[in-house]
């Protein structure tokens, strides 16, 4: 129980710093909001008053306890850019980004675990090095320059899809996930290989331990000594393996949704940043590593139930 | 024993691994034979192929392994004539017999058991494989086997996992899943290397209660020849790859036929025997008196209590985060010009932590300690680690005359090499890298390290207990004949009692951080005092 | 024994596994030297000019005059892609340096000396490597600007404690080395220990840690000039180049295809080195 509370109070303070530390990091950029707002051309009492109106002109420890309240509310402050609390402008391009990360990620875990177990059967055959050049190579590819081969393949030659026809998922659900299967490989592609190769090198690291050959020496099967025995103690590091996939999938979005024209948060942080947009920054900032780090609270304690050997700290 | 029947024949067994292309064999025609209800030692140093002969019984060799050559046959206990030859049977029929018939335990208990299965599920996987007693019976039968391995509390043990318990209990749980099928035969192979003294000397009684009880014949590898005499009836003396002598433990003991196994016998037991005694003067000032002296550990705090009783500490001890645990108490001794004091104890009687704060690797002590050399040198357990990989054998003798700035580069030259002859080590080990050495070799580096800087004291950690025994033997001479050579004073720890009576002027007998006697060393393997010392000598032989 | 033929034999299985390493290294060597090389060569010497347009060229496929055709613009496309790759090697280069040096600096400190620095800023680096590098980027340019330098302070100091990390858990690991403990018993101080008994220790695993940080240096620094947040004109850099090339996909596919298979390559090439040279 000690161990959850610890757990609990170290990501709420990890939260905490995540907000502090983006909150100041916009401080260092020179001029202000009211100032992004409302271009150079402004006159000086315009600014001003906004300034004033958005509380600009308080010190920086008071702006933060504002910010920090607000969003406590659900309150990011308002887009200066779409002039729109920031948090429904977030709240409407959740969809897309949430729907692409879900199925790629879906995607990684039904096909990489039983490939990455059937290729750590073939040690040293031709079969393995033939996967672990493809591997290797599929892991170079970068996922937008992946993004754009699908487009060219499927989407301009095949014409499987229309390139940059997202259709959202409560107008025609259908249709949603018949578009989205295409970004969602873009993304799931380079994971996969980079899963199986993890996964494979696990099993095959495990299978030359001692308590391999003790289960041998009691007569069980490779089968059984493969499932009952390796692939527990195989699967370990891989959920923190697959944290970090998880994190990088969200990574990913905010490029592959350039390449397919999705509506997602990654188009908006990329938009907000070329136009300055620091509030909508900030928000979505906080936003993606608040979950990166919730995913690794999870994937800690996932860990802790797996391995007995951690429980006892 | 002629009357006594077959139940493992070995004839003209060959092992080989793949190398470079082809079959490299590790053993050439290993032929020996297991008579039902005996105990079987086979003896070697590493690299002898005992361990690799008794994995191919069993079709366990690792990479890819194979039987070259030659027949194990395994016979049926009831009709004397029939036998399987175990090399030829196909995989699944051979696991018809592994775990049921013929079962093994290994050497490194902490590994052997799966990290994440508890102790209950591993011992009962042996029943779900092979036996047809019923299910809900499975359990009170894991539990009865626990109890009579000697394990307590075999409910609670039944939840738990191996890295909950100790190094002895995991081998008794590994004994216990062993013999849970009553085997026909037990491949033991270095079942107590890993343990403490007194451990092994119950973990081989327990063996012994086991085979007389259910009649189980048993294969003991082991490179102790101490564990070999204390159990085996009939032994067999490998040698690279080779069967060297074979017969009755008495025989070969009193009466070896081969060099080799003269060697070894002389290496390892040699009833002690003493290979140089020399006078000390103990009206000398001593090189080291150390006078209620402790050493203390660094330690993360386990609960409050341990934080302190006073205020102040308390608050020390939570602004460090840590808490000092007193592992040697309050210790006193000298050491005199020329001696060599020996210090024995098991692992955690605080031996190697007592020598750390004298060489000023523990900084946290307390008491009064004078010591003559500044700068007073180690040379550890093992060379593998104490040798820094990524220099040349010339750099690293090198490296003190450098930090101390002695003469000039050719002279540093010319008294590296010089050392080299006098650790017994030509001059082209000079630009050779320790990758390339042997762990005899490795250790002469050390030592000739340890002697650079003429300091008077040296401290060795356990110096041969990594090596061979025949290359145990060399190094304590050379130990020796340095001494001599340099007027050098040693304090020598080791477990191996052996060893200590060998070379040691006096012993001090560590336990639970105290000296708990000390004297003469003659006089105290004659006539120990301490209970605790008397449970050492004991365990000996 | 040795008359037995089966000694003879090779192990077939066994011999593969060799040569398919050895094998792999090499294309690993000869793929990143070609991509070295046409970036070198490339500083020196292009076929053409790389900003040179011309109307009459416009969208030309692969041809012997154009080998990797020409863009919307009417310009060489291999030499855009040489000329771009130098940019993203430097960028890779320079990124990868200023992490490897301060990194190493800060991991043997935090590992050697330990206590509670070490313990707050290992906390901190846990947070900091656990975010996607990209996400870190993209705050940083949204700070202090895009452009090649700002991209390149960008990323290496992203990658610092990255190497940071690996540095420092090879410190934990070595300092606990008996032949450490012997160096101090010499009488070495704590910066010779640190610099030069334990640093060359560390030189496969920092060796390993350089190949991967600059495939993930190539790809970062692709995928913010992709978002036009990174490489600014007039520099090209392989990700403008894809970036620009989208447009144009289904006319000239080949302007999309040559950076992209050149990045790939060289990431490639880097990774099999990186993988082959560790066993």
């Amino acid at each position: 129980m000690r161990y959850y509370i610890k757990k609990i109070v170290s990501l709420i303070m990890v939260l905490f710093l995540v907000i502090l530390l983006t909150f100041l990091a916009f401080q260092v950029i020179p001029g202000d909001g009211a100032l992004a707002k409302l271009g150079v051309d402004a006159t000086e009492e315009a600014i001003e008053a906004l300034r004033e109106s958005l509380g600009l002109n308080k010190s920086i420890p008071a702006r933060f306890v504002d910010y920090f309240k607000g969003i406590l509310h659900g309150d990011f402050g308002i887009s200066y850019q779409y002039d729109q609390p920031v948090a429904e402008l977030v709240a409407a391009r959740m969809p897309a980004t949430l729907g692409l990360a879900l199925i790629s990620i879906l995607l990684i875990v039904v096909v990489s675990l039983p490939l990455g177990l059937l290729c750590s059967k073939k040690e040293n055959g031709t079969v393995d090095n033939i996967i672990t050049l493809l591997t290797q190579t599929l892991m170079a590819v970068p996922a937008f320059f992946l993004g754009i081969l699908i487009t060219l393949i499927f989407g301009l030659t095949l014409r499987w899809f229309m390139p940059g026809r997202y259709v959202a998922p409560a107008e025609d659900f259908g249709a949603f996930l018949r578009y989205m299967i295409f970004p969602a490989t873009a993304i799931a592609v380079p994971k996969i290989a980079m899963l199986v190769k993890f996964l494979k090198t696990s099993v095959i690291r495990e299978l030359k331990l001692d308590y391999v050959r003790t289960a041998r020496s009691k007569g069980n099967t490779d089968r059984a000594v493969l499932w009952k025995h390796v692939l527990k103690n195989a699967l370990i590091p891989v959920i923190t393996f697959m944290g970090m996939v998880i994190a990088d999938v969200l990574a990913g979005s905010i490029v592959i949704e350039q390449v397919f024209n999705l509506p997602g948060l990654g188009r908006l942080l990329v938009v907000a940043i070329g136009n300055r947009d620091y509030p909508v920054v900030q928000a979505i900032v906080i936003y993606i590593a608040s979950v990166v780090l919730i995913i690794n609270f999870i994937v800690d304690l996932l860990y802790q139930k797996v391995d007995p050997r951690i429980r006892l700290q | 024993m002629e009357a006594a029947k077959k139940l493992l024949e070995l004839n003209k067994v060959s092992v080989g691994f793949p190398h470079r292309g082809g079959m490299r064999p590790v053993t050439e025609n290993v032929s020996f034979s297991l008579h039902d209800g005996e105990i079987l030692g086979i003896v070697g140093e590493s690299g002898s192929g005992k361990s690799v002969s008794m994995l191919a019984v069993m079709g366990l060799l690792s990479g890819n392994g194979k039987v070259m050559d030659g027949s194990i046959r395994f016979y049926n206990k009831e009709q004397p004539e029939e036998y399987t030859e175990l090399n030829k049977l196909l995989k699944g029929e051979l696991r018809q017999i592994c775990g049921n018939e013929i079962s093994m335990i290994f050497q490194e208990p902490m590994t052997s058991l799966n990290p994440v299965m508890t102790i209950g599920a591993q011992v009962e996987e042996m029943l779900t494989l092979h036996s047809t007693l019923p299910r809900e019976k499975h359990k009170e039968e894991v539990l009865s086997m626990l109890s009579e391995v000697g394990l307590s509390e075999v409910e609670k043990l039944y939840d738990k996992y191996p890295h909950q318990l100790s190094g002895g209990m995991r081998q008794r749980v590994m004994i216990a899943m062993a013999m849970i099928l009553r085997p026909k035969l037990l491949i033991a192979d270095e079942p107590t290397t890993a343990l403490d003294v007194t451990i092994q000397a119950k973990i081989l009684k327990l063996l012994k209660k086991l085979q007389t009880e259910y009649g189980t014949s048993i294969v003991l590898i082991s490179h102790d020849l101490g564990v070999i005499r204390s159990i085996c009836s009939r032994t067999v003396v490998m040698c690279e790859g080779r069967i060297v002598e074979q017969g009755k433990v008495e025989d070969i003991f009193e009466r070896p036929q081969e060099e080799y196994t003269k060697r070894l016998l002389a290496a390892a037991l040699g009833k002690g025997e003493i290979i140089e005694k020399r006078e000390i003067d103990y009206q000398l000032a001593p090189v080291v008196k150390a006078e209620n002296y402790s050493v203390f550990y660094a330690e993360k705090p386990k609960n409050a209590q341990q934080l302190g009783s006073t205020l102040a500490e308390r608050l020390k001890s939570i602004f460090a985060g840590k808490i000092r645990r007193e592992v040697v108490r309050g210790v006193s001794f000298e050491v005199y010009p020329g001696e060599i004091v020996g210090i024995v104890g098991e692992s955690g009687c605080g031996k190697s932590t007592l020598i750390k704060g004298l060489a000023g690797l523990n900084p946290l002590t307390e008491g009064m300690l004078t010591m003559e050399a500044k700068h007073p040198q180690m040379v550890f357990q093992d060379p593998y680690g104490s040798l820094n990989p990524s220099k040349t054998i010339g750099w690293l003798l090198t490296e003190p005359l450098r930090l101390h700035s002695i003469g000039t580069k050719e002279e540093q030259r010319q008294q590296v090499l010089e050392m080299l002859k006098k650790v017994g080590l030509s001059e082209e080990y000079y630009d050779r890298y320790p990758s390339t050495l042997s762990g005899g070799q490795r250790q002469r580096i050390a030592i000739a390290m340890a002697i650079m800087l003429k300091q008077k004291l040296i401290l060795l950690d356990e110096p041969v207990s990594a090596l061979d025994v025949t290359v145990q033997e060399q190094i304590l001479i050379l130990l020796l004949s340095l001494r001599k050579e340099y007027d050098l004073s040693y304090i020598f720890i080791s477990h191996d009692m052996n060893v200590i009576h060998r070379i040691c002027d006096r012993v001090m007998v560590m336990y639970h951080g105290e000296i708990v006697e000390s004297g003469k060393t003659e006089e105290i393997f004659e006539r120990p005092q301490h209970e605790y010392t008397r449970k050492l000598l004991k365990a000996r032989l | 024994m040795v008359n037995d033929m089966s000694f003879l034999k090779k192990s077939k299985k066994q011999n593969k596994s060799d040569n398919t390493k050895n094998w792999q290294l090499r294309l690993g060597i000869v793929l990143v030297s070609v991509v070295t090389l046409l970036v070198v060569v490339g500083l020196f010497w292009t076929p053409y000019e790389p900003t040179a347009m011309s109307a009459a060229l416009k969208n030309k496929p692969p041809s012997l005059t154009h080998p990797l055709g020409t863009d919307y613009m009417g310009r060489d496309v291999l030499s855009r892609v040489m000329d771009g790759a130098g940019t993203t090697f430097f960028i890779g280069v320079a990124t990868v340096l200023i992490g490897l040096v301060l990194g190493t600096l800060l991991g043997a400190f935090t590992g050697y000396y330990g206590g509670i620095v070490d313990e707050l800023l290992m906390r901190l680096n846990d947070t900091l490597t656990s975010m996607p590098s990209i996400l870190l980027a993209l705050v940083f340019v949204s700070i202090i600007g895009t452009g090649k330098y700002n991209i390149i302070i960008a990323l290496g100091v992203i990658f610092i404690p990255s190497f940071a990390r690996v540095v420092r858990s090879e410190y934990l690991v070595q300092k606990e080395m008996d032949y450490v403990r012997n160096a101090k018993l010499l009488g070495a101080g704590n910066l010779r220990i640190m610099f030069v008994h334990i640093l060359p220790n560390t030189k496969s695993i920092l060796l390993s840690t350089i190949t991967i940080g600059l495939n993930n240096a190539i790809l970062a620094e692709a995928g913010m000039s992709y978002l036009s947040l990174g490489v600014q004109p007039p520099d090209a850099s392989l990700g403008r180049m894809l970036s620009e090339a989208q447009g144009y996909l289904l006319s000239s596919p080949w302007m999309a295809l040559a950076p992209g298979m050149m990045i790939v390559l060289t990431v490639l090439g880097f990774s099999l080195i990186s993988e082959n040279l560790k066993n």
